[in-house]
């Protein structure tokens, strides 16, 4: 299932009640649901901060392949921009030290399977794997 | 649905959602905050990255002036999410 929202963090309720939606019919557990539902509001606010080239809508589309739940993000008429390239987040900074930038995208990371970027025709997609079973 | 209050006593209490769409409404509230204080997560649901950002926006400025913010309740989830970002680190977590 997937459908549209508009590009802005206004949207975020909208997506969220999407999100819960799908989870409660394909039934990740609680921290698979988490962790999905954190990247997809991260790489969301990313194509509404980055990409303001465009004001079309992003896709959110969820399916479940095999055991894995896949969580795709399209936006459309953007330039290149692969936020999941950026360089590795040192956590073991002090108070004084850290800064939140990359927190999302290092979060991400650690609590998916995969996070993947591609680029074609002016669209960029994101795609999210939870894999529900080990 | 996202609430942030801070009580009589000085607490801050979080409840439901903290996305990146509550982030001025959160800001309003902790920026006032300048003396230690703790801040009850006990029915938090969910914090993302930019809801930790502001909570460690916070922790800079009060520790500055020898105060800091105290994080009680934290649910399992959000405290996983606290341990991979090595934000048990940087805040004392209490459970009650």
């Amino acid at each position: 299932m997937e459908r549209n929202f508009r590009k802005t963090v206004a949207s975020l309720d909208e997506v969220f009640a999407f999100l819960d939606e799908e989870f409660a019919r394909h039934g990740p557990d609680p921290a698979a649901a988490y962790a999905l539902t954190l990247a997809v509001e991260e790489f969301f606010t990313n194509f509404v901060k980055y990409n303001p080239e465009s004001d079309r809508d992003v896709t959110v589309g969820v399916l479940l392949e095999g055991e894995s739940l896949i969580v795709r993000l399209i936006a459309y008429g953007v330039d290149a921009f692969d936020v999941t390239a950026t360089g590795p987040v040192d956590v073991s900074l002090s108070l004084e030290e850290r800064t939140p930038g990359g927190l999302g995208i290092h979060l991400s990371r650690h609590m998916l399977d995969d996070v993947r970027y591609e680029y074609e025709d002016r669209r960029s997609t994101i795609t999210l794997v939870k894999r529900l079973r080990p | 649905m996202f609430t942030i209050n801070q009580r009589e006593d000085g607490e801050v209490v979080l409840t439901g959602r903290f996305d990146a769409s509550r982030v001025a409404e959160a800001d309003a509230v902790l920026d006032r905050v300048t003396f230690t204080c703790r801040v009850n997560m006990k029915d938090l649901d969910y914090i993302s990255s930019l809801g930790l950002g502001i909570l460690l926006k916070t922790q800079k400025r009060l520790k500055t002036s020898g105060n800091e913010i105290i994080l009680v309740n934290m649910n399992k989830l959000i405290r996983d999410v606290f341990r991979i970002a090595r934000f048990d680190t940087i805040f004392k977590i209490e459970e009650a």
